[in-house]
């Protein structure tokens, strides 16, 4: 038998991952637009006097956004982890069940009404999106709820349903907002990073790290869960319950990577695929693992979304969308031959 | 003496439906293998969720060790009772140990890795199911039959005193059938485990089981006005008798003795020459 997973085999693996992570955040905190040097950063850290724009650049623009990303990146990952386990489906990414449409529309209420107040996570626009994603989401697991039990099933058909409709008053909407509205929202819904204040980014990494660890504690529920509900409850699992919770943690970091960044796509989706083909389906260490390299991947894709058209940049948004699309295609071939092998 | 499982006045219908079971009453000891036959909708896998305490019976009461199935835990009753149901692939590309060591589940402490002693349970029960080899292998490479061996070595490691069965063979072929009913009467006794199958196949029920619940489908086909399936309860060889099975089951069978044990042959339009009754064994 192969060895058995032990608190400090994980341990280990998490280790590694976070050394992979940390080594990505270090490389991708150098390469930028501007050149930054690493003594001049060091020498601002010493000397707080002395104007240094190596230094401010650094702490002030570069590592701030990067954080925003890793993030983001941590959040979609791990709910993407735990909304397949709760739908049985490998497919299943935070986009299926409304997020997307709902967060949209919110941002773009926000942009008409124009709004401007602000919330904690800054523009009102990130605000709107994140109460609306939320909402959103609830409300599929309502008409799910209502329209089937809870049944998978119609869980999924009522994220179809609900995205369908949002977007035709998204589209709706759209044609009432001026050239500049127009501009700022298309930007968010393509998922733009951008760096944030200081409480933003503390507030936003307490509720994502919550959720991340309230879902490592379900991990082995998760498990079993992906058995089906009845065999669940009989291997003492709520089924009930463990649904409930994880869907609600996962919609909460979800919705606050939403609120952080706009729309970034496939992360959910492709980042715990590839790591599920490395560590296998265990959950236990499957969304610790995927968190963190879901983190190292957005990092990634948002320093090539800064510097490849550089001074100009792309929303990091596309550049997930480019790489996510094609391996997605790539692995719903490879899942759809093998579940076609076994009919 | 304790019942193990006690049935009484059980009865069940679906919120519209017709009522499925009526007052059902049985006594089951310690140690018993019972199997519940009966035609398609006789309500056998509605009355296997009920006593697993899936769903609730619309009166009547299950005790299970001297307690209503209701007032316990879902993770105590995870401890008292496994289920196997027909196997499956699952979504998931677990391997044969990781779904045997899900077993452990109601053991597991707040972080969920098992002990030493839970490896233990589960390197016994892959022992006893004879396994060991597929251990790192994932459930979708194995065979119908081994992954089924797998489902029942989960069960094991589960070390529950009691143990359900939802048709466990009707997928496998002949040899696996018997292999699977062959590991369960092991389990019966080397273990002591009580065992409660709902199955099709009424010769492996009246080879392999003690005692025999015979649940019979409305005679009317018009479920609503129908009061309800009745049942028959007792030794196998009481139950399965070639009248009993015929009335039950609605069709004409052949039927003859092996040892103390009958087998039953459905015979159907096309059988051709049908077998002489009287000379048949049928000397019950």
């Amino acid at each position: 038998m192969t060895k058995p997973l032990t608190l400090r085999w994980l341990g280990f693996k998490i280790l590694l991952c976070l050394i992979i992570l940390s080594t990505v955040m270090s490389v991708c905190s150098m390469i930028g637009t501007q050149k930054v040097s690493l003594p001049a950063v060091l020498i601002g850290l010493l000397d707080k006097q002395c104007q240094n724009t190596d230094y401010d650049i650094f702490v002030r623009v570069r590592v701030p956004r990067i954080i925003v990303a890793a993030l983001v990146g941590a959040a979609l990952a791990a709910s993407g982890v735990a909304l397949q386990a709760i739908l049985r489906n490998p497919l299943a990414e935070p986009y299926i069940l409304g997020i997307s449409s709902g967060a949209a529309l919110g941002a773009i209420t926000a942009a008409l009404l124009g709004a401007s107040w602000r919330l904690w996570a800054g523009s009102p626009i990130s605000a709107a999106a994140f109460l609306f994603a939320l909402g959103t989401v609830w409300l599929v697991w309502l008409i799910g709820h209502l329209a089937g039990g809870s049944s998978v099933i119609s869980l999924l058909l009522a994220g179809v349903v609900v995205n369908a409709f949002f977007s035709a008053v998204i589209m709706l909407l759209t044609n009432l907002l001026n050239s500049q509205q127009l501009r700022s929202t298309t930007l968010w819904l393509m998922g733009n990073i951008t760096e944030k204040d200081f409480s933003t980014l503390l507030l936003s990494a307490i509720l994502i790290v919550i959720g991340i660890f309230g879902l490592f504690i379900l991990c082995h529920k998760l498990n079993v869960l992906t058995f089906g509900r009845a065999e669940a409850q009989s291997l003492g699992v709520n089924p009930r319950a463990v649904t409930l919770i994880a869907f609600a943690l996962a919609s909460l970091v979800t919705a606050v990577a939403v609120g952080l960044s706009g729309l970034v796509g496939f992360v959910g989706l492709i980042v715990p695929h590839s790591v599920r083909l490395v560590f296998g389906p265990d959950h236990r260490q499957l969304l610790p693992a995927s968190a963190i390299i879901g983190a190292a991947f957005v990092v990634a894709c948002d320093t090539v979304a800064r510097t490849i058209i550089a001074p100009a940049q792309l929303p990091v948004g596309v550049i997930t969308a480019v790489v996510g699309g094609p391996v997605f295609l790539l692995l719903l071939a490879r899942s759809s031959r093998k579940l076609g092998g076994l009919r | 003496m304790n019942a193990c499982i006690e049935v009484k006045d059980l009865c069940f219908a679906y919120r519209y439906g017709a009522s499925i079971l009526t007052n059902l009453n049985f006594r089951l000891d310690k140690g018993v293998f019972l199997s519940i036959a009966g035609p398609n909708g006789a309500g056998k896998t509605t009355l296997l969720n009920l006593l697993a305490g899936l769903i609730r019976p619309s009166s009547g009461s299950i005790i299970i060790d001297s307690k209503l199935v209701q007032s316990y835990s879902i993770r105590r009753l995870a401890a008292k009772v496994a289920f196997v149901r027909q196997e499956f692939v699952p979504v998931f590309d677990f391997t044969a140990a990781q779904v045997v060591s899900m077993g452990r589940t109601p053991y597991l402490g707040a972080l969920a890795f098992e002990s030493e002693a839970d490896r233990k349970a589960i390197t016994e029960a892959f022992e006893m199911t004879d396994t060991a080899q597929f251990a790192d292998r994932p459930l979708a490479q194995l065979s119908g039959g081994e992954r089924q061996q797998i489902f029942i070595a989960r069960a094991l490691a589960q070390q529950t005193p009691i143990l359900f069965l939802d048709e466990p063979t009707s997928f496998l072929d002949m040899k696996h059938r018997v292999g699977i009913y062959d590991l369960l009467k092991q389990m019966q006794l080397e273990k002591q485990k009580t065992i409660v199958a709902v199955t099709h196949d009424i010769n492996l029920c009246s080879q392999y089981s003690d005692m025999t619940l015979l649940l019979s489908a409305p005679a009317s086909c018009c479920r609503k006005t129908a009061a309800g399936a009745s049942y028959t309860f007792g030794p196998t060889d009481e139950i399965l008798t070639a009248e009993q099975v015929e009335k039950v089951f609605g069709v004409e069978t052949f039927s003859g003795k092996i040892g103390q044990r009958s087998f039953f042959l459905p015979l159907g339009k096309f059988t051709g020459e049908r077998p002489d009754k009287t000379s048949a064994g049928e000397n019950l």
